[in-house]
């Protein structure tokens, strides 16, 4: 089963509630995690994003499930920007694994 | 009844003086008098709305004399008279100055749609991607967010929004002031004992570590503050943050200097204020994986990610 999540029909184009983006991994992701095959984050036509919204929604996956997800984890439709975002927020749930970040 | 004078220049070092006069008006009635103010920034602006929001929280009338400024046209184009409850004041109209703004604005619970707006307005046609104005709507939209979230989820108070484009200097200024408990407070009540005995320069400072959330636990990560100084580092821009009696200056990307508000003052709430250069500001993804890099967020060589078009 591959878990697809287009966030523009989720949250609309520009994505930067971290408690928004907290909710909606808890209750549409972390349940699926061991049934998915691959989960895939579709930020098609997501316009904006910040730091709150990628980390709640990336670094708390890494951090809830291991550093292994992010085999099974594709991101589609990224800008630049969102891209930057998402490097950034999945360091920083290995970091938290590593006990580097007391967050 | 309190006085309050506003000076003729109400911006960049002129202000801290200003703030600290905005004292607490313990239920008395407050009249401020605008008859010599002719140059006020959105620092400026945001301040005030949120001072007089609270005064009238705090059960005092507020009264004005802005029909004798001689800026009134701005005050009333930047929605201040709306903003502080003086409407119907029946000011001069509004000469054409050739200036992208964006009004005073209370700072409601849609975030991420007013944070549209307002770079939609300092970068018109930026939200096309392949747009000049691309990366300027990009960083307008990141600084407002992240600055705004911190002020709706830990001020506990109200908060408000300006900004301007300036086409003469090509300088974007954007200002966000709350009225609520202030940076070291907010530390305090998230159990950081240390919060309890330091200043609020000292608070202040913290907060632009890295990982220094004002809340424990997820979603914070305590980056969003960082980040905008980042940013405003790598951008040359001005950064001013006001927090009671604290007060951090970067001027122009130099290292931030820390100090207090002159005459014992005190600001009740927070004030965030960046002033970027336009030119600078485009190329966003670029700024935000330096600043990253930079806040120690971006530290390992290769990530195998899938990224799919």
């Amino acid at each position: 089963m591959k878990l697809e999540l287009p966030l523009l029909t989720s949250f609309g184009a520009h994505l930067s509630d971290g408690y928004e983006a907290a909710d909606f991994r808890r209750k549409e992701v972390d349940p699926y995690v061991d049934f998915a095959e691959a989960i895939v984050f579709d930020f098609t036509g997501v316009r904006t994003a910040n730091s709150s919204f990628v980390n709640a929604l990336v670094s708390g996956l890494v951090e809830q499930h291991g550093t292994l997800i992010v085999d099974k984890v594709v991101f589609k439709g990224c800008s630049p920007v969102i891209r930057v975002l998402v490097r950034a927020a999945i360091e920083l749930g290995m970091q938290k694994i590593a006990g580097r970040v007391d967050a | 009844m309190i006085e309050i004078s506003l000076p003729a220049q109400l911006n960049a070092g002129r202000l801290l003086p200003f703030l600290a006069a905005l004292r607490e008006s313990k239920g008395s009635d407050v009249r401020l008098d605008f008859s010599r103010l002719q140059r006020i920034t959105p620092a400026g602006l945001v301040a005030l709305a949120a001072r007089v929001d609270r005064w009238r929280k705090q059960g005092s009338d507020v009264h004005s004399s802005l029909p004798d400024c001689p800026i009134a046209w701005y005050l009333d184009r930047m929605s201040l008279p709306q903003s502080c409850g003086w409407e119907g004041l029946n000011l001069a109209s509004w000469p054409v100055t050739g200036r992208r703004h964006v009004p005073v604005r209370y700072i409601n619970q849609h975030v991420d749609q007013m944070g549209q707006e307002i770079a939609a307005c300092l970068a018109p046609g930026g939200e096309d991607f392949e747009h000049p104005m691309s990366g300027l709507f990009d960083f307008a939209s990141y600084v407002f967010t992240e600055t705004a979230n911190n002020t709706r989820q830990h001020s506990a108070g109200n908060g408000f929004a300006a900004a301007q484009a300036t086409r003469t200097d090509g300088l974007i200024r954007l200002a966000i002031a709350d009225n609520g408990m202030g940076i070291r407070q907010t530390f305090a009540d998230a159990g950081f004992d240390w919060a309890t005995t330091c200043t609020d320069a000292d608070a202040i400072r913290t907060a632009l570590q890295p990982r220094m959330s004002c809340k424990a636990g997820e979603p914070n990560e305590g980056v969003g503050l960082t980040l905008v100084a980042a940013l405003a580092r790598l951008t040359s821009a001005w950064l001013l943050i006001v927090s009671g009696r604290g007060v951090l200056r970067m001027n122009q990307g130099a290292a931030p200097i820390i100090s207090e508000l002159p005459d014992d003052g005190t600001y009740k709430g927070t004030i965030v204020a960046m002033t970027f250069p336009e030119r600078d500001a485009r190329a966003f993804s670029e700024l935000l994986h330096r600043a990253k890099q930079e806040a120690g967020l971006l530290q390992l060589p290769k990530l195998n990610i899938r990224f799919e078009t």
